[in-house]
């Protein structure tokens, strides 16, 4: 099925170098409406430039970003977003001191009147906000609260929810399950799994837990020191292959074999 | 599938159950309500002259007409900057310069309306030897109320908009940067004071502007133009009886009631008096009469206390043409509406009706006390309105809680967090400013040290009213109650009898770091890690 679908972001041959550092060496990727794309590497590997570059953090130094067959080029993480790029970072962007709606439209408030000074339409926003959350699965019972009483997860979910109504088509999520405790975990990937059976979005997951990538991702891509060293659909990866990858190539399976000893 | 979904619902519960209590607890608000209810109620009860007892707070000194009327300046002028720093507290910056910029900007606006404003350009002259001259590009030398006070706008919105843009663009920490405007403000507000006071008109060197005239008291007065009040009752009295000739029978015939019932009020409280201190020297010979054991003075004495004293009763004086006419003077319209809005007075018919209808505005001469509210209040509280429209509503307003609760997050989700930062630099500028025309056109003076240490009582102010220093927390209504609790406390202690005034700083370091305790207990809630 994911044969007949053309790749809704091609990366192709994509350099980053910070002064004489070459950060991201030729990097290609290819990512699928409906897949996840587990980008998996060790630390230095490569994965936070290439989102950064992708969120429009960093311009690229050279290479092609396509985006439904489109060339695109941005600088800002605002020309991101306005292409369907959303990035969902690490500390969520969000403001645990005010209410889920405030947070949610952080910056898009939907506002009648002149300027910054229009007034916000808080009852629109709120049942906005209730069904975008509902749609991927978290029922929360009082918009209003801070996002500060919410649990990991819930919060991982709103900046989620908050990614794909302002127009995301590509979801990038980084390290989402970090940080969180064991049932956090579950929940945030059964938001992302729910996110995939959406059909539309192409989410490309960084993270260093192998077995997470598991249990969801549909291809994987391998990072090494700025290079793509592996890439494969799930079912043709094995386990060690995972394992082996993810450590950089290294012969990981002889490390345990001294641990074990 | 059975025990997860009852999980989930055990997670939805707890949520449900803290509900009401962050409803309550987590309100900014809630601790500086109860302080402040606790200040009313001490200033209410202290202010009661001794050896009276009364549960009416209304009663004493504090919160007679006049108390009411001082009590709310003080709460009022340090409310107008303490929106303005709470603004920028919330947004997770400081403005230390706020005291200067009001010496500054009342400085600017005096010495504009005493000598008027020009534009000179400097430039370098060989001419008889190398010098600076100036070149004057622009002169206005009759300067109005407003254009006074939009030069000062513009050179103090400028000040707040570098001070901004330093900060934003630097990186350096808005303390040190303000610290150095709190300096620079005022060594150049004193400067400038040095340099302009030039005799004949202004002692040489003097840091005050003391003779400016009573601009909200200009009054258009038919058939003598503008002029001061107090210089139209001064009139010739044959002016004032022609002028007098051309009002309304029905103005005179109120003003000629109201006149004679102030005169009557007088005349029954001079018998008051007397009858007083009649008694009182009746008591201080019954008294002498004890001690020296004369029983037939003390069994006299003390039959004529009992008896009652009589006292003639003061004849009310009689209302002249000559009352009349000065009366009409005082009804008089100012033809200065802008002095009159920031140093005039309001509510006069609020406080007319308390002294003729409800007989409580009546000092013991009988006289009115207070003839309004300091116009700063109403400054204050529109000021007010408008920012707790603006916080709480309005998409600036969430900008504002973004930039000071999480300033990464804000910059992610596209709010302008720079400009949020320097427009808000800009308020606090704005609004030291106002405080600033409110002193100049209520007192007509200015003075290098006006403003001192208004930036901290600011900060206080706000504190104390629930905005976490870090920013990110706290509401309008908060930092009201903070400003009331201030203002109140500095006003409080000066009626405690035997107690040291200046024990209201002792109190309020007090509540200001309890204060700052309760906030970032308050946040921590709210953040969910208590």
């Amino acid at each position: 099925m994911n044969e007949n679908k053309k790749p809704l972001i091609e990366i192709n041959n994509l350099v980053k170098r910070f002064g004489s550092f070459i950060a991201l060496n030729g990097v290609s990727l290819d990512v699928y409406p409906g897949e996840v794309h587990a980008l998996l590497g060790d630390n230095g590997a490569g994965k936070s430039t290439l989102i950064k570059v992708l969120a429009g953090v960093h311009p690229k130094t050279s290479g092609v970003i396509s985006i439904e067959g489109k060339e695109v080029d941005f600088s800002t993480p605002r020309q991101a977003t306005d292409v369907g790029i959303g990035t969902v970072y690490q500390d969520l962007a969000l403001n645990a001191l005010t209410s889920v709606t405030r947070n949610f439209f952080l910056g898009r408030e939907i506002k009648k009147g002149p300027g910054p000074f229009g007034v916000m339409q808080m009852k629109e926003m709120n049942e906005i906000t209730i069904s975008e959350m509902a749609k991927i699965g978290i029922n929360i019972s009082n918009p209003e609260q801070p996002v500060g009483t919410m649990s990991g997860g819930q919060r991982q979910t709103l900046a989620i929810a908050r990614a794909i109504y302002f127009g995301a088509k590509i979801l990038i999520l980084d390290e989402p399950t970090s940080a969180l405790g064991q049932k956090q975990q579950m929940e945030v990937l059964k938001t992302i799994k729910r996110v995939q059976r959406l059909g539309h979005i192409a989410i490309i997951l960084i993270t260093h837990n192998e077995i997470h990538a598991r249990l969801i991702a549909d291809r994987y891509t391998f990072l090494s020191l700025g290079e793509v060293i592996g890439k494969g659909m799930a079912e043709e990866l094995g386990g060690d292959d995972i394992k082996k990858l993810m450590a950089g190539g290294a012969e990981i399976g002889d490390l345990r074999d001294e641990l074990g000893a | 599938m059975n025990s997860e979904s009852q999980s989930q619902r055990q997670e939805s519960d707890r949520l449900e159950k803290k509900n009401w209590f962050i409803a309550i607890f987590a309100r900014p608000e809630i601790g500086p309500l109860g302080v402040m209810i606790l200040l009313f109620g001490l200033l209410g009860y202290f202010s009661i002259p001794e050896g009276e007892f009364s549960l009416n707070p209304f009663a004493g000194e504090g919160f007679n007409a006049l108390g009411i009327r001082n009590n709310f300046r003080v709460i009022a002028q340090l409310g107008i900057v303490a929106l303005g720093a709470g603004l920028l507290i919330i947004a997770g910056e400081f403005d230390l310069s706020v005291g200067s910029m009001i010496g500054f900007a009342g400085g600017c606006m005096a010495m504009i309306l005493k000598w008027g404003f020009a534009i000179v350009i400097p430039y370098i002259s060989f001419q008889g030897g190398f010098h600076f001259e100036g070149l004057k590009i622009f002169e206005i030398t009759d300067v109005s109320p407003l254009t006074a006070i939009l030069i000062t706008l513009c050179m103090t919105l400028s000040f707040g908009w570098f001070q901004g843009w330093v900060i934003v663009k630097s990186g350096i920490a808005s303390f040190i940067v303000t610290l150095g405007g709190l300096f620079f403000l005022r060594g150049l507000t004193e400067v400038c004071y040095r340099a302009f006071n030039r005799a004949p008109d202004q002692t040489a060197g003097s840091t005050t502007v003391t003779d400016l005239p009573d601009i909200k008291n200009i009054i258009n007065v038919p058939g003598h133009g503008e002029m001061e009040r107090d210089a139209a009752k001064a009139l010739p009295n044959e002016d004032l009886l022609e002028i007098l000739s051309n009002v309304p029978a029905q103005t005179v015939a109120k003003l000629t009631e109201q006149l004679s019932y102030i005169n009557e009020k007088v005349a029954a409280n001079k018998t008051a008096i007397q009858a007083k201190k009649m008694v009182e020297t009746l008591e201080k010979s019954l008294a002498g009469a004890k001690e020296s054991g004369n029983e037939s003075m003390v069994e006299i004495l003390t039959k004529k206390i009992e008896a009652g004293v009589e006292v003639p009763a003061v004849a009310a004086k009689a209302v002249t043409d000559l009352d009349i006419a000065k009366a009409y003077i005082d009804t008089i319209y100012t033809a200065r509406p802008v002095a009159n809005f920031f140093g005039g007075d309001i509510l006069e018919p609020v406080f007319d009706w308390l002294y003729f209808t409800a007989d409580w505005n009546v000092n013991m001469f009988g006289n009115q006390f207070a003839k309004g509210m300091y116009s700063c209040l109403m400054i204050w509280l529109i000021l007010a309105l408008v920012c707790y429209f603006v916080l709480s509503r309005t998409q600036a307003g969430n900008w504002i809680y973004s930039t000071g609760g999480n300033l990464n997050a804000a910059k992610a989700n596209g709010v302008p967090t720079n400009k949020v930062k320097i427009s808000l630099f800009m308020f606090t500028a704005f609004c030291a400013t106002m405080f600033a025309a409110c002193q100049v056109f209520e007192v007509n003076t200015a003075d290098t040290a006006k403003g001192n240490l208004k930036e901290l009582e600011a900060i206080a102010a706000a504190v104390i009213g629930g905005v976490v220093l870090t920013g990110g927390f706290g509401s309008i209504l908060g930092i009201i109650l903070g400003t009331i609790i201030f203002g109140i406390a500095k006003e409080a202690f000066f009626y405690i009898p035997g107690i040291d005034g200046s024990f209201y700083r002792v109190f309020l370091g007090a509540v200001l770091v309890s204060a700052a305790l309760t906030n970032e207990n308050i946040r921590k809630r709210i953040m969910g890690s208590i």
